[in-house]
């Protein structure tokens, strides 16, 4: 579905992105993930063929996007970072707009259900909390059923019912064989959704794999348990590929005197600041 | 072609955004003021309205709607849709055009000025286009309604001052290339209507493709900055 090579581009004199190359396969959620300012935006910008004056070859369905015309667009839905709405007009009247700009349609009622806004939809969108305008963004991206998405942080400020929702949409998607680009600060979501990830940091590409395996990938999973000796509470900590070696867990195992028991993994965040030396947020 | 969408979304956006109120507003006050001039004033009045009001006024309406557009940050939607630059562009000229030229024909017949009614017709809807025109290619390389106000200036001087020197008798015949001149000679059906129809077609043709480029280029650039 999309293909870059050698990617090269600035704003400015100074280089930026350098040399940046991976591939999107056709029904994968593809993550990126990166601090502010780590170029996702930028990234996005060039992958939907509104910045052109990059080097390097960057093929999005089948088109080199800097030589991309205008119908490129009827297959590729964004939901930009910002709601992007008339905000006197309502939401279902912004929806129609944006709808009738494509040549292929769906039902609208049928979104605003899924978002929970249908009753709502009469409302100008001014009138609308940040939650609600990022809800219809979101369905707006979806009008006219696009066979690749662009999501840039989808559920940031949603309540997570909401914002479950909306994952739930996208896994929607993605079964309906939909390609998802999946822009975030996020790394539950990215974990949750992803397929693979991409850690973005200062224009450059540190790391891409699915996300388990980078979990994996570093720092094996611990097992950390307590349990009480002569009246006092005692702790231990091993390797969770190292339980069947540890006689003391064994026993304690056999005579219930277990007291707590937990397994610890890495976090996607904290593999991000292992491989990247910068946080996420 | 999204011509026919783009455009029942501006005839949308400006009634929601009361731009067809002012749109009346004006005309009742310079209605009113026509009847209180003295009856031989009243021509070169109501020619004077029609060209620095209903045809003007594009410049304006439209830096407001573009800055609007901006700001509610839609261009960037627009930008990803299927839309062309041309197709925004046309959409645009033709709505506040269309409304333009409604208005000039209220004033023109209580003014009693109209002698040919396609030449007006022609003089005020293309006028229209080329202030509308001029005014997409200010407002989109501008953020603020206050930039975009003095940016009007030097472009309303430009237009104007030749176009009402004309009007009030100064008529040397090189003006005629001038568009503001085109549209009053197009108004008062002047002896040099037809060179005139055709000079302002050519300015409006020009101005248009500088103004398609720069909606192309502001929607390339949109999409990232933020407010
Ligand atoms: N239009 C622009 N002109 C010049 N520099 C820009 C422009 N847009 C972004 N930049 C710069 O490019 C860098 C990357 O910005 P970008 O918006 O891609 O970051 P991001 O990863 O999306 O950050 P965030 O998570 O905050 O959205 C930043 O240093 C930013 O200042
Ligand atoms: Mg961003």
């Amino acid at each position: 579905m999309i293909s870059v090579k050698n990617l090269q581009f600035s704003y400015t004199r100074q280089p930026f992105i350098e040399n940046m190359s991976f591939e999107v396969k056709d029904g994968e959620i593809f993550g990126f993930l990166g601090p502010s300012g780590a170029g996702k935006s930028t990234l996005q910008k060039i992958l939907t063929g509104l910045l052109r004056n990059y080097t390097g070859s960057v093929i999005v369905s089948d088109t080199e996007v800097k030589r991309h015309d205008n119908s490129f667009y009827e297959n590729i839905g964004v939901d930009f970072e910002f709601p992007s709405l008339y905000e006197k007009l309502t939401a279902r009247e912004n929806l129609r707009f944006f709808s009738s700009l494509y040549r292929k349609q769906t039902d609208i009622d049928y979104l605003l259900e899924r978002v929970g806004l249908l009753h709502e939809a009469n409302k100008r969108v001014a009138e609308y909390s940040k939650g609600m305008k990022s809800r219809i963004n979101f369905i707006k991206a979806l009008l006219h059923d696009p066979i690749l998405l662009f999501l840039d942080e989808p559920t940031s400020g949603l309540d997570p019912s909401n914002a479950g929702r909306i994952k739930e949409m996208i896994l929607q998607e993605k079964a309906k064989g939909k390609t998802i680009i999946l822009t975030t600060h996020n790394m539950y979501d990215a974990t949750e959704l992803c397929d693979r990830v991409a850690f973005i940091v200062d224009g450059e590409l540190r790391a891409l794999d699915i996300p388990r395996k980078l979990i994996m990938s570093r720092g094996a999973s611990k097992v950390r348990y307590t349990y009480s000796q002569n009246g006092r509470e005692e702790g231990a900590e091993i390797p969770l590929n190292q339980t069947g070696e540890d006689s003391l867990l064994q026993s304690l195992l056999r005579e219930n005197r277990l007291l707590s028991i937990h397994s610890s993994e890495p976090t996607l965040n904290d593999i991000f600041v292992e491989i990247t030396g910068r946080r996420l947020q | 072609m999204k011509v026919k969408p783009l455009l029942i979304q501006d005839i949308k956006f400006q009634y929601k955004y009361g731009f067809y109120f002012l749109y009346l507003v004006f005309s009742v006050f310079y209605i009113t003021l026509l009847y209180a001039l003295p009856v031989a004033w009243r021509e070169k009045a109501a020619i004077l309205m029609i060209f620095s009001d209903p045809a003007a006024m594009g410049l304006f309406f439209m830096g407001a709607i573009v800055l609007f557009e901006k700001g509610e940050r839609v261009l960037d939607s627009i930008a990803v849709s299927p839309a062309k630059p041309y197709e925004y562009m046309l959409s645009k000229l033709v709505s506040i055009g269309v409304i333009s030229t409604v208005v000039a024909l209220v004033i023109g017949f209580s003014g009693g000025v109209i002698a040919n009614h396609f030449y007006f017709i022609a003089g005020v809807f293309l006028c229209s286009c080329l202030f509308s025109s001029v005014g997409i290619i200010l407002a989109a390389k501008i953020t603020t309604l206050n930039q975009f106000i003095l940016a009007t200036i030097p472009a309303q001087v430009l237009i104007n001052i030749p176009a009402i020197a004309y009007l009030f008798g100064w008529k040397p015949f090189p003006l005629l290339l001038h568009p503001g001149v085109c549209m009053i000679e197009l108004c008062e059906n002047g002896t040099n209507a037809l060179p005139a129809i055709i000079i302002l077609i050519l300015w409006v043709i020009l101005v248009a493709v500088l103004a398609e480029k720069a909606v192309a280029k502001m929607l390339r650039s949109v999409g990232g900055f933020k407010l």
